[in-house]
């Protein structure tokens, strides 16, 4: 079985973006950490399960944009995948998600995979369109938010269960290839081993250009951004700790909370 | 400029679900200002639709639409789009709505902004408000091809409320079959917490409480006020520091207490959807620019582990 996890570098939620002068998108200081999108590192660990049951299952990971990501590909080899492909894309702009699938619909033709995985969204941008866009370009079902995943290789089929809203939940069964978005709590990501460390140091991320082959037509583009507004007129409590408490507890007190 | 304007129904059998009245009312607004047509596609095996206020009605009929799915729906709005020729679809940013509409988009190679919640016109048309970069920032989006596909947030609009308005009903006789999907199960897991639902004040663990040892604190602090609860974020349930049964979110249960004490919850929409409605929020986040503080009353700045302890030292000094 053959299949591929496409992940993105993800900002840690506490840093800081900057927007840009024509405030069209937002960057972050170049000492900023990034990691793996959650729900990504999630469909990467699906990945290594599946391989658990079904030996000589290939895993592939693939990510967009600047050489940074190079880490965060590296990372999911040493978590146990076994190639990593880097789409170089250095622009500080927006990337339509059209323009991601697009990208990786094409990459994707030429490596016939049985299953691809993608978080269900990112943990920033939370836009949730690439993986499903992706599929529809190939021709691909699709199911997103799946917290169940068992693949049975004799029917070709993905046995998965989805979440629908308030709580409720549905299984089904897709017929191969397809494309899988999880949701999180599908299971728990392993930490590397070191001997997937050790083997991560010899495995070579092989980098396409893709900023050549960009579609030139834009589907949508962020055209103005702003801090985000306030929904309730908050007031922020000032001083030490003992002083945030003590004004908390007559706040509450005033409103006959406690 | 003369828009066609289509909406996606979101059907439950064959009831069509109050956020689709926000659909309309949020096409209704372009409408005005465009002098629109809106067409509202039910998928479904349905013999006798009602019609409904503020657009026509279009029924994709066909047995293979009696449950959702991704194929199914997709379908159903291709077809639909077919006939509409809409220069924007609008849908429901649901679990189905996101499950399909990205497709939509990707098969008509047109724009799609998904969780939308809100619009602005300008004299150069009309422009999408969602947040991005962890909710700490408002993006503005504008449409370069179309067909455009949106996904609006429930609650992001009110329900279109003008009864006597109602639209026509037609039908297209569609032969839709799933090809790839079978065995559909609708499953109801038992997710029960009276305490949760009945609390009036709720103590609400994050991920940054950052291990379940932590957990101790927040019961702590629940039991400095009366009639209380535990609950907690996405991830801290994915964690397993807490059970399901006390995730508030869109995934999980809407709460409106009296009281919400939001603890390390960084404020995705997912969260924000689950608690906005309580009267009065509290939030502690190490993170000053954190979302969460947007939807709070009353912000503070600081570490759980410095803070929540003090605080319950606090309310024992009253106690006593």
């Amino acid at each position: 079985m053959k299949i591929l996890v496409c992940i993105k570098q993800v900002p840690d939620q506490e840093s800081r973006p900057t927007v840009n002068k024509v405030r069209t998108w937002a960057g972050y200081a170049e000492n900023a950490s990034y990691w793996i999108n959650r729900y990504d590192e999630h469909a990467v660990e699906e990945a290594l399960r599946i391989r658990e049951m079904i030996p000589g299952t290939v895993i592939d990971i693939l990510s967009i944009g600047p050489e940074r990501v190079k880490s965060a590909i590296k990372r999911c080899i040493e978590m146990g995948a076994d190639r990593g492909f880097h789409l170089f894309y250095d622009r500080d702009d927006y990337l339509s998600p059209s323009i991601k699938s697009r990208l990786i619909a094409e990459f994707c033709k030429n490596e016939k995979y049985d299953l691809i995985l993608t978080g269900v969204m990112s943990e920033d941008i939370m836009s949730g369109q690439t993986g499903p866009m992706i599929a529809a370009r190939l021709g691909f079902p699709s199911v997103a938010s799946v917290v169940k995943l068992e693949v049975n290789a004799e029917k070709q089929s993905v046995q998965v269960e989805r979440e629908l809203d308030s709580g409720h939940r549905c299984s089904m069964e897709v017929a191969l290839p397809a494309l899988i978005a999880v949701q999180s709590g599908i299971n728990r990501p392993r930490y590397p081993s070191l001997s997937n460390v050790m083997r991560a140091r010899n495995t070579e991320i092989k980098e396409i250009r893709c900023t050549g082959s960009l579609p030139a037509s834009q589907y949508e583009t962020v055209e103005g951004i702003s801090e985000a507004g306030s929904d309730r007129a908050g007031i922020r409590l000032e001083g030490t700790t003992a002083e945030k408490a003590a004004a908390l507890w007559q706040l509450l007190h005033e409103k006959s909370l406690i | 400029m003369n828009h066609s304007i289509m909406i996606m129904c979101e059907p439950s059998g064959d009831r069509i679900l109050p956020v689709t009245h926000e659909l309309i009312f949020c096409a209704s607004l372009m409408a005005d200002r465009y002098d629109s047509s809106i067409t509202a596609v039910l998928p479904g095996n349905i013999a006798g639709a009602d019609a409904i206020s503020g657009a026509d009605l279009l029924v994709v009929n066909s047995p293979g639409l009696a449950q959702y799915t991704c194929e199914g729906w997709e379908k159903a709005a291709l077809l639909a789009a077919e006939q509409i020729m809409p220069d924007i679809i609008i849908i429901a940013h649901t679990s189905a709505g996101y499950d399909y509409a990205p497709r939509v988009a990707a098969l008509l190679e047109g724009g799609c902004i998904t969780s939308v919640a809100g619009i602005e016109f300008t004299p150069d048309g009309i422009r999408y408000r969602r947040s991005g970069f962890h909710g700490k920032l408002d993006l503005l989006y504008k449409a370069e091809k179309t067909p455009l596909v949106i996904t609006v947030l429930p609650g992001a609009f009110p329900a279109y409320d003008q009864p006597a308005d109602h639209g026509t009903v037609s039908y297209i006789a569609a032969d839709i079959n799933p090809l790839y999907t079978s065995n559909l199960q609708f499953m109801i897991p038992d997710q029960s917490n009276p305490e949760l639902e009945h609390a009036e004040v709720i103590i609400a663990a994050g991920k940054g409480i950052g291990k379940a040892e932590n957990l101790q604190m927040i019961r702590e602090m629940a039991s400095c006020f009366n009639r209380s609860a535990i609950a907690g974020s996405r991830v801290a349930c994915d964690n397993g520091w807490i059970g399901y049964n006390a995730q508030v979110g869109l995934t999980g249960k809407k709460v409106a207490p009296l009281l919400y004490v939001a603890c390390g919850i960084s404020g995705s929409m997912q969260h924000i959807a689950g608690m906005k409605d309580s009267k009065t929020v509290v939030s502690v986040n190490r993170d000053p620019d954190a979302a969460i503080f947007r939807y709070s009353d009353i912000c503070i700045v600081e570490e759980l582990e410095r803070f929540i302890p003090e605080f319950i030292r606090e309310a024992e000094k009253h106690r006593a």
